[in-house]
């Protein structure tokens, strides 16, 4: 196999990474403020894209309104979700609450599916078909984009995250919700903004990946491979997810091409049970030392 | 009165197929066999705190297992097959235990969801052994000069099979491993402070919970009676998972509980199609908004206030009844 298609590959691998690690991100989001593992993320990111897709099947806007519109029904479908149903949990424990998001996931599923039936509907794409050449590589415009679009999100996010009031009062809540609270953050409104932001960057995974696996009511499984990113870059650490989205989109795409067909399905599986017995706390997270 | 309370209950269980419609002696033994995984799967979060989204795999292993036992070799006894289930299911349970004994939490759920998905996997590859997406039909269970041909006759044998692992999981908590595995869940360093090897125990508590969900995947073949890799997804997982959690954590009744209430409302709702996720989705985030802690809690609440004694202190802890 030539260089040339390796690069070819690594790349693509790195695009399915890029939502992989958005997905994966917006999970942490979550997590960190309300240590809640949210099982309807996929289902949130698909409902939103069908939102956007809903206006664009109607009236034909371009495609950064259709995103803005996606990005404005997730934030509402995101604080809807925590207004409505996790708040009143807040002293169930995490199970019980892990219990609600799955019954989430199958009604939002299931509201899709009766809403825009179970059909998969081709989705408008931001990036051209033909492919671009720089010497003997070849990648798609679809590849890059992807990339460039995420990286920029993520550069956003840091930013959120170290430069605004809200960024640091999300983190001070991650790290010790009394505190936070004994400093005067309201815990409450960093739940709210958790949620609409974790489903608003779920939304952009959904509009940039809807044009390359289709727009269904399934699309929501993309949720398993981010949470599967999550863990294997560390669950918590945002950098982590970043990492472990790439590295998983990669390993995927690659291990077709050097391993029998029988196991290819079962690689990202393998290198998951494989990285967590090395790392136990997943490659850039850390083991919790418990006081006794 | 407790006493009382159980006999009806057994005389019930017993005239049943007498009582109901063919279809649901059929619904009964499906529900029997998710409450032996749901207790399984119990034994296993109730006591490690940890949840295992693989259990469909291992119910897979003990299915197949059984299914081929009874293939290669016929007219060997029911007993042997499951046997063989339970065993091989749990050499698996003890293969997978011992290197997630350094995972927790979040990290073991996933590593266990991986498993799942590898199972799946090989049944699709193994296909000389388990004929792979074709599936795998399963012939009669046979006890002795019996052949257990009905729905009425897979039945008791599963309810009889059902009873063994009620009876054994309640007892668990009086024996020396069930004392150490309920001290290992109320502070892992205090029991190994007193003597206990917390890495046997864990991986020992990994393997009981393996073989509970073989026993029930082998009585899962001869019920079914057809066996396709693609009833083992994920979702059958998380399935069980929602059983133990709306049944309540730690509680065996509440396991056995939470299994019948989701296999009801699974087959109940398959009349509305298109609407069924909905409604059980709807039914889930309800249940729990309303009843934390499950069935078992709830019942528990309700009886403290019949019995006119203060509620316990949130968070307090009970072995497993």
């Amino acid at each position: 196999m030539t260089i040339a298609a390796l690069v070819h590959v690594v790349v693509s691998g790195l695009a399915t990474g890029s939502i992989y690690a958005l997905v994966a991100l917006s999970l942490v989001i979550v997590y960190n403020a309300t240590r809640t593992l949210n099982f309807a993320q996929g289902e949130m990111l698909m409902v939103s894209t069908f939102a956007g897709f809903t206006v664009y099947a109607h009236v034909k806007l371009p495609l950064v309104v259709v995103m803005l519109i996606a990005v404005a029904a997730a934030a509402l479908l995101g604080w809807v979700i925590e207004r409505v149903i996790i708040r009143h949990a807040i002293g169930a424990t995490h199970f019980d609450v892990l219990i609600i998001t799955l019954g989430l996931s199958l009604v939002l599923r299931s509201a899709a599916g009766l809403a825009w039936t179970h059909d998969e509907f081709p989705f408008p794409s931001f990036f051209g078909t033909r492919p671009i050449v720089l010497g003997p590589v070849r990648v798609a415009p679809v590849s890059l984009g992807i990339i460039g679009a995420s990286l920029a999100l993520m550069l956003g996010l840091w930013a959120l995250f170290t430069r605004t009031r809200l960024g640091r009062a999300m983190r001070a809540v991650a790290q010790n919700q009394r505190a936070a609270r004994l400093v005067g953050i309201s815990v409450e409104r960093v739940y709210a903004a958790s949620w609409i932001l974790a489903s608003v960057v779920g939304a952009i995974a959904g509009v940039l990946i809807a044009p390359v696996v289709f727009l269904s009511s399934q699309m929501g499984l993309v949720a398993i491979n981010g949470f599967i990113a999550a863990v294997l870059g560390g669950f918590g650490s945002m950098p982590g997810a970043v990492v472990g989205g790439m590295l998983l989109g990669v390993i995927e795409n690659l291990a077709p091409l050097y391993l029998p067909s029988s196991i290819k399905h079962s690689v990202p599986f393998l290198a998951l049970i494989a990285i967590l017995l090395i790392r136990p706390g997943g490659m850039l997270g850390r083991v919790a030392r418990r006081k006794v | 009165m407790r006493l009382l309370a159980l006999a009806i209950g057994a005389a019930g269980l017993l005239l049943w197929p007498w009582a109901a419609p063919r279809y649901f002696v059929f619904l009964a033994s499906l529900i029997v066999v998710n409450a032996i995984v749901a207790i399984g799967l119990n034994l296993l979060s109730g006591y490690t705190n940890q949840l295992s989204f693989g259990h469909a795999g291992f119910l897979a292993v003990g299915a197949y297992t059984a299914a081929i036992v009874a293939t290669r070799s016929p007219g060997v006894p029911v007993v042997v097959a499951l046997l063989a289930a339970a065993l091989v299911t749990a050499a698996v349970g003890l293969l997978l235990g011992v290197p997630c004994l350094r995972l927790e939490g979040l990290y073991l759920a996933m590593a266990t969801l991986a498993f799942g998905f590898v199972v799946v996997e090989a049944i699709l590859n193994l296909d000389g052994l388990t004929r792979g997406n074709d599936g795998l039909r399963v012939p009669a269970a046979r006890l002795g000069p019996w052949v257990l041909a009905t729905d009425t006759a897979r039945y008791y044998l599963v309810l009889a099979v059902g009873a063994v692992m009620v009876w054994a999981a309640g007892n668990l908590a009086r024996t020396r491993t069930g004392r150490a595995l309920l001290a290992l869940r109320e502070s892992e360093v205090a029991a190994q402070a007193s003597g206990i090897h917390v890495a046997r125990y864990k991986t020992l508590a990994f393997a009981i919970s393996a073989l509970y969900t073989g026993v029930a995947g082998g009585l899962f073949a001869f019920v079914v009676g057809f066996l396709s890799p693609d009833a083992f997804d994920v979702f059958l997982s998380v399935d069980f998972v929602a059983m133990i959690i709306l049944g309540g954590l730690g509680s065996v009744p509440g396991s056995v509980a939470g299994a019948a209430v989701l296999t009801v409302l699974n087959d109940s709702l398959a009349g509305f199609q298109n609407y069924r996720p909905l409604i059980f989705g709807a039914i889930l985030i309800a249940s729990m908004l309303f009843m934390p802690g499950g069935i078992a809690s709830a019942v528990r609440r309700l009886r403290t206030r019949w019995a006119g004694h203060p509620p316990m202190a949130p968070g307090s802890r009970r072995g497993l009844e």
